[in-house]
């Protein structure tokens, strides 16, 4: 198989909101949205900063600066009309690699290999029985998924994915997840 | 005897590398390209194992990938196919199904008993159930297969999926033909092919050779087995080109050592140079067997004999200028053994021909099974003697022999025709149609009606080499009433065996049409299942993978000792044990810990939900039995949730946190089920509100004992004091650094509070509690003392004190529903349970003593009949007694009522029924705390 690599991401900040008027409030703060369900957009040039529309109308955002997410989470918490916050403290996995594809294809049933990464699609599915969304990234030479489960079924979908990546994976877990 | 011939064109070995190996302990050389079976036969070995039932001496039969004689064991592993494993050097190869050895089987005199063990003997004569063990122990040492190794290493077979336009089933000229023009349109294309080699393929065919498909499932779903994983491929459509299946001719010995399938003879001659013996006899219903005689003598190999059993012989033309003496009409034939036990002769009535090897041609079965297993249809076709598809699923589509096409270039066009559709299809499903197969049979085998030989008295006669049925077996079973075929399989086992009736089923079905009078259509064909071949269970078990949840606080846990027990698909800590402690002991620790200065519980597996939006109170209302609309911002009330029969189905803590904005817990089991029944009714309602399921995104604890206030005020903005955060109220605010939720609940019925904070700041706040509980003496406890303490709170678990029939009115726990309401789910049912009386009902019971024994889902017995069952029991070192929930009947629930448990050993428990809660009737400890 060729090579795959894992990185745990956990430490990027990321923010949920849902309901009626969350698109609009985000427009309100100068956040690009998507425009479809199950996709996703950048918020700034780096394809780490990204909003991603897991409905239509919930959206989860991650930065690796959390200062805006920050910000962004205090003004969710004063209960805005229509407006919900969703805590997001996700298990964060980045999987990158010519042997990518091969890594998922053993352990989800999607066709992750047909995905076209301009199409900037989001995937809500089960990965060995674990609630997770899948964003392809990269181009066709150099593909990576962002992945995304539950906390709690972090350490299963961690092991599992190193038990199937080979080499040893890298860990660059700085703390762990939430808004920093 | 076999041997091997001189180098042939395009023969599969490499005559460069040798490749030595043993087989029962002796030495053998193959080539690279020899399957152990072929090397074997090149090595003159005709006697590759013994029979399943009778331990007979068989050699090969089929040599298709499905020969049952020729599995072998080699190591710790058993059942290995030798017709298509690739030698190896080192092989270490033993037959299998031998007590001592091939040559030297001690239970070899099986086979004399044969007429003791007519078909469905053990149904008649092991049917005492103390006698049953011991044959069933006999039997399985007597007959089988392999034998598994269990000190084998633990080997992790991988599971993978993969995706293509036009999945080809079969590398033979249609299957080819059919990869290679659905990669001409641009399709992906994936051709699957048991066979080493697949010749003439497009470099965009993806083949995976030496591979099969075991099972092809609904919307085109293929499993694939592959040497060292599994497959599961999604197809846009699949072309079946799975050819056909030469079939045995039943007479006497037909299964001596040395008598084989005529195609048989070809793969080993066209693959392997391997010839099948020196003086040849070819017995056939077919053309089939005069081709295969053709092809021998175009080897060099001496064919002596044709002996075909029609009257008119449909290929007599193709041998007639060979030499080769030929009969006809056939109707009395016998094989002879020599001091080998291999064939060495046929007898043909009085006349007897010698010979070393016998080639059977029975016609031919269209390999139709994957194609049956995702709802084909076949129907049996007379001028070609097979069942041929007669209707295809959606997307499927067939090519070459399986739909009666022996012609190799009319089968090459036919896959052609195949692969263009399956790949119009797959571009466009809604513009392309199937449900027909490809053509009309062409280049037809069979001419004649397929001859079987009346059943010889003598027996050996064998229709199952898998299962050692013979003739006789089957038309017993038919004359004992198991007369059709779906009953004729399950009571003789025909097709059963490891190569499933591959070349079995249709002869057993054409002498059931030949008892009954039937035609082979009225009879039909046993329902085809999965799995087509015999699959390693390394590779259905594959990698493991089983969803475990864990709290942020599974680390400390384990440092702290904890006994760990399963909750759902979470780890949860059932006590933490100590070296100079008993589990009771620890157990009883943490109880009185809680009960006399404080205890910590993790209890992050709650589910946790949140309800925004202005119709959340109208929604929870709909929901849940109590009302919460009116439910104060800052306040809890406890939740019951009903389905609509009005059982019990979960419940928890509904908190408000503002006008629209409600936060509340479920039990660990029940928090995905409710979030999507919520999600449901909220859907189906329309409601202006949303969930949020933070289950999770969020950890709990529950703080609880006498002491907790105190050390929780130590760490948090929140005002404790009763007046600001009474019992049942709500707070938001910061514990530890981190932003919390504070429910005051009593479940354990102390002072205590349940502390939610978001799960990457869990741990901090978990260490910060136990480094501020020390002067406290916070002790941490386990699931099994938060048991014992709600327990002695008479408060019920869903679940264990419920069951899927428990409604609130079985439970008493009516005070927590609102009738008066105009709507909420389970209400109508409630209505009319609560004009009946209920059928059980919960209450306490108590016993003086300590009474191990007794155990939950102990029945109570009231005048020799069930009354009802243990749901609780626990010792209570509290209280000096034992307590416990029990559903009974509303007869015996009256306060004071004996009641009477019978435990395992027989003997009786009596208990006395008591109200609840057995501790702090007045709740007065959770509700203001007392002095620690």
């Amino acid at each position: 198989m060729s090579a795959a690599t894992l990185q745990q991401v956990t430490h990027l900040a990321r923010i949920g909101l849902k309901g009626p008027n969350a698109a609009a409030w985000l427009r309100q703060q100068g956040i690009a949205v998507p425009e479809r369900a199950n996709s996703w957009c950048v918020t700034n040039e780096d394809e780490q900063n990204i909003c991603v529309r897991l409905g239509s109308a919930e959206f989860f955002l991650e930065q690796t600066d959390g200062n805006v997410l920050r910000r962004l989470n205090a003004e969710l918490a004063t209960y805005l009309p229509g407006v919900y916050p969703v805590l997001r403290e996700d298990c964060a996995v980045l999987l990158s690699g010519a042997g990518a594809d091969e890594v998922l294809a053993q352990l989800c049933n999607v066709n992750f290999a047909a995905l076209r990464t301009e199409a900037r699609e989001a995937v809500m599915t089960l990965m060995i029985g674990v609630a997770v969304t899948v964003v392809p990234q990269g181009n066709a030479a150099h593909r990576r998924y962002r992945i995304w489960c539950d906390p709690s079924y972090g350490d299963y979908l961690w092991s599992s994915l190193q038990d199937v990546v080979q080499p040893d994976p890298v860990d660059t877990t700085r703390d762990l997840g939430g808004i920093r | 005897m076999m041997y091997r011939l001189p180098p042939r064109n395009d023969e599969w070995i490499d005559r460069t590398q040798s490749i030595a190996f043993t087989f029962e302990g002796r030495h053998h050389e193959g080539f690279a390209g020899d399957t152990i079976t072929s090397a074997l036969a090149a090595a003159g070995v005709m006697i590759l194992g013994r029979s399943f039932k009778y331990h007979r001496p068989r050699g090969i039969l089929s040599f298709a990938n499905h020969d049952v004689n020729g599995m072998f064991q080699i190591g710790g592993v058993p059942n290995i196919r030798g017709d298509v494993t690739a030698l190896a050097a080192g092989m270490d190869v033993l037959a299998v199904n031998t007590i001592g050895g091939l040559s030297n089987d001690r239970a070899r005199w099986m086979d004399r008993l044969g007429r003791f063990l007519p078909v469905g003997f053990y149904y008649k004569a092991f049917n005492s159930k103390r006698f049953f063990p011991r044959w069933e122990r006999l039997i399985r040492e007597m007959s089988g297969l392999g034998r598994i190794a269990l000190d084998a290493p633990h080997v992790r077979t991988p599971k993978r999926y993969a995706f293509c336009d036009v999945l080809v089933i079969g590398g033979g000229s249609a299957g080819v033909s059919a990869a290679n023009a659905a990669a001409d349109t641009g399709a992906k294309v994936l051709l699957v092919d048991e066979s080493a080699r697949v010749a003439s393929l497009d470099t965009r065919v993806e083949v995976l050779a030496g591979s099969y498909v075991a099972g092809v499932y609904a919307d085109r779903w293929a499993a694939v087995i592959e040497p060292h994983r599994m497959t599961k491929v999604r197809a846009g459509a699949i072309v079946f080109a799975t050819g056909a299946i030469e079939q045995p001719i039943p007479f006497h010995d037909n299964d001596l050592p040395g008598i084989l399938i005529a195609s048989a003879a070809q793969r080993l001659l066209r693959r392997h140079a391997v010839a099948v013996g020196s003086k040849v006899v070819v017995i056939t219903s077919t053309l089939g067997g005069y081709e295969a005689a053709v092809e021998l003598l175009d080897a060099g190999i001496d064919v002596t004999h044709v002996v075909d059993l029609n009257e008119n012989p449909v290929g007599a033309d193709l041998i007639a200028q060979r030499g080769v003496k030929s009969f006809a009409g056939i109707r009395s034939l016998a094989a002879e053994a020599n001091s080998a036990g291999c064939v060495a002769a046929i007898r043909i009535g009085d006349r007897r021909i010698e010979c070393d090897a016998v080639l059977m041609s029975g016609g031919w079965a269209a390999a139709t099974q994957l194609l049956l297993h995702v709802g084909g249809k076949v129907t049996f076709d007379e001028r070609t003697q097979m069942h041929l598809p007669s209707e295809l699923p959606e997307g499927c589509f067939v090519a070459g022999r399986i739909n009666g096409t022996f012609d190799d270039e009319k089968a090459r066009i036919e896959g052609e025709v195949a692969g263009n559709t399956a790949a119009a299809f797959a571009a466009n499903p809604a513009s392309s149609r199937s449900g027909q197969p490809t053509g009309k049979p062409v280049g037809q085998m069979a001419l004649n009606p397929i001859v079987l030989l009346p059943c010889d008295p003598r027996g050996k006669d064998f229709i199952d080499f898998d299962e050692d049925l013979q003739v006789k077996d089957i038309e017993n079973a038919i004359q004992e009433g198991f007369d059709s075929i779906e009953l004729l399989k399950r009571y003789t086992t025909v097709g059963m065996g490891p190569s499933q009736g591959k070349h079995s089923n249709l002869n057993a079905a054409r002498i059931l049409a030949h008892q009954r009078g039937l035609t082979l259509n009225d009879v039909g064909l046993t329902t085809a299942r999965p799995m087509y071949h015999p699959v390693p269970m390394k590779h259905l078990a594959g990698r493991g993978f089983t969803p475990e949840r864990a709290t942020p606080i599974e680390q400390r846990h384990r440092g702290a000792g904890a006994v760990w027990m399963l909750a759902g698909n979470w780890r949860r800590p059932e006590y933490y044990a100590r070296a100079d402690e008993s589990r009771e002991q620890s157990i009883a620790r943490e109880v009185a810990a809680v009960r006399n200065a404080v205890g910590l519980i993790d209890v992050g597996t709650l589910g946790k939900i949140e309800v925004y939006g202005p119709d959340a109170g109208l929604f929870l209302d709909r929901a849940y039995a109590g009302r919460y609309s009116d439910l104060k911002v800052g306040t809890t009330r406890y939740g019951l949730l009903l389905d609509e029969a009005g059982t019990i189905v979960d419940d928890g803590v509904i908190a408000r946190l503002h006008e629209q904005c409600y936060y509340f817990t479920t039990t660990t089991g029940g928090s995905a089920g409710v979030y999507r029944e919520l999600l449901r009714l909220n859907a189906l309602w329309g409601l202006n509100c949303s969930l949020v399921n933070v289950t999770g995104h969020r950890a709990a604890f529950n703080l609880a004992g006498p002491r907790s206030r105190e050390l929780l005020s130590a760490m948090t903005s929140v005002n404790l004091n009763e007046g600001a955060f009474p019992y049942l109220g709500v707070r938001e605010g910061i514990v530890g650094g981190a932003s919390a939720r504070l429910l005051r609940v009593g479940f354990v019925g102390e002072l205590g509070y349940e502390i939610h904070v978001p799960y990457s700041a869990a741990a901090h706040v978990w260490d910060l509690l136990l480094e501020y509980g020390r002067k406290f003496d916070l002790c941490l406890f386990g699931v099994e003392a938060q048991r014992v303490l709600r327990l002695e709170k008479g408060h019920f678990i869903i679940g264990q004190d419920t069951d899927g029939l428990t409604n609130p009115f079985d439970a008493r726990a009516v005070w927590a529903i609102r009738m008066q309401k105009p709507f909420f789910v389970g209400q109508r049912s409630l209505r009319i349970l609560g004009q009946r009386n209920p059928r059980q009902v919960l209450v306490g019971f108590e016993i003086a003593a300590s009474v191990p024994a007794l155990k939950e889902c102990h029945l109570a017995i009231q005048d020799g009949e069930i009354a009802g069952r243990v749901t609780s029991v626990a010792y209570s070192t509290t209280l000096g007694k034992t307590i416990g929930l029990a559903m009974v009947q509303p007869a015996l629930a009256d306060v004071g009522t004996t009641l009477k448990f019978r435990v395992t050993d027989g003997s009786m428990v009596a208990a006395t029924v008591c109200p609840t809660p057995f501790y702090d009737r007045d709740n007065q400890r959770q509700k203001q705390g007392v002095a620690a």
